[in-house]
């Protein structure tokens, strides 16, 4: 793990907090929302697993705006 | 004027509401961020997934400060024209569709007022985005590369932004003019086509809008060719207005289109 020692987490970090501020509002976002184009659980799993790009491509295309 | 208020808060509310607000300028940050970072850590990226043969020596390019810039730069091109374009290309067609128009379109407003509330919100996001991104890049280059003037910078970041307003109109006035996905069409095929198509081809001009994000990048290097560079600007310019002419024409002409 010596590895893990030298990377400059300072200056990596914001990415991660970018992604994860990103996956949160969708999440929430997703869970207030009345309907979504397609099933909510798929959009689920796709603003999980499918890093930066998920949470984008729910908030394009995933919300329906009524 | 009161209108226009009153319109530009109903416009920026419904993006408060629907978060493109926020995560808008995050993808633009997100990439402003890692191109800086991918480009410095490419050695030890390429050593921990390349599968390189053992003791096999890749020479490494010597990425100078406007290099990196220009990567970013790079990426929105690609990536942050297509966001911004699928972000808002349903800005006045969706509400035709969706009813908001009818509750709109019945009280008497001024269709000047109307569109502008519009480019306004959506101009602004995008500016803000871009800008936050490339401060986001400038600082990281800072800080991995060497520095690049301020100077420098904010001629690069100002010449950049009146593209970034172009295309915004670009997206409003197809908006205007077409159901949602006609207008992404024509704003993807107007922006990213034409722009391949200009760097192509475009060595037999050196005056169109779709050359100012080079010309923005020759700010960093040194200076673009004063003559060309003004042509381009007042063109571009030019055409926003008339685009925002073909919109206001436009929203008001479909209006009778809005489902009741």
């Amino acid at each position: 793990m010596e590895e893990l020692q030298g990377v400059p987490w300072g200056i990596i970090t914001p990415i991660f907090i970018i992604q994860f501020i990103l996956l949160v509002v969708a999440l929430i976002d997703l869970a207030k929302i009345h309907q979504t184009n397609g099933p909510k659980w798929v959009w689920v799993l796709v603003i999980i697993f499918i890093s930066i790009f998920g949470p984008i491509t729910y908030f394009i295309a995933g919300r329906k705006q009524a | 004027m009161r209108e226009l208020i009153v319109l530009f808060q109903k416009e920026w509310r419904e993006n408060t509401r629907n978060y493109k607000f926020l995560w808008v300028p995050l993808v633009f940050i997100f990439f402003g961020l890692s191109e800086p970072l991918t480009s410095y850590y490419l050695p030890q990226i390429l050593d921990a997934v390349g599968n390189m043969p053992e003791g096999s020596v890749f020479p490494m390019p010597d990425f100078t400060p406007a290099q990196v810039i220009m990567a970013t730069m790079g990426q929105y091109q690609f990536i942050g024209m297509l966001v911004l374009v699928l972000a808002f290309m349903g800005t006045i067609s969706r509400e035709r569709k969706n009813g908001t128009g009818t509750l709109i379109y019945v009280r008497p407003i001024s269709y000047i007022n109307y569109f502008l509330s519009k480019w306004k919100v959506v101009g602004l996001i995008a500016l803000v985005s871009v800008w936050l991104g490339l401060l986001t890049s400038w600082y990281y280059t800072g800080l991995l590369f060497g520095k690049i003037e301020a100077v420098d910078f904010l001629a690069f970041a100002g010449t950049y932004s009146v593209w970034i307003l172009f295309v915004v109109t670009i997206v409003l006035a197809m908006s205007a003019w077409l159901p949602t996905g006609g207008a992404a069409g024509v704003s993807l095929l107007l922006v990213l086509l034409v722009q391949i198509a200009d760097s192509l081809l475009g060595a037999y001009w050196t005056i169109s809008p779709w050359k100012l994000s080079i010309y923005a990048t020759e700010w960093l290097t040194g200076s673009p060719d004063s003559g060309d560079f003004w042509w381009s600007m007042v063109i571009t310019i030019v055409a926003i207005i008339a685009l925002m002419m073909f919109g206001v024409w436009m929203s008001k002409r479909n209006a009778s289109k809005t489902k009741v």
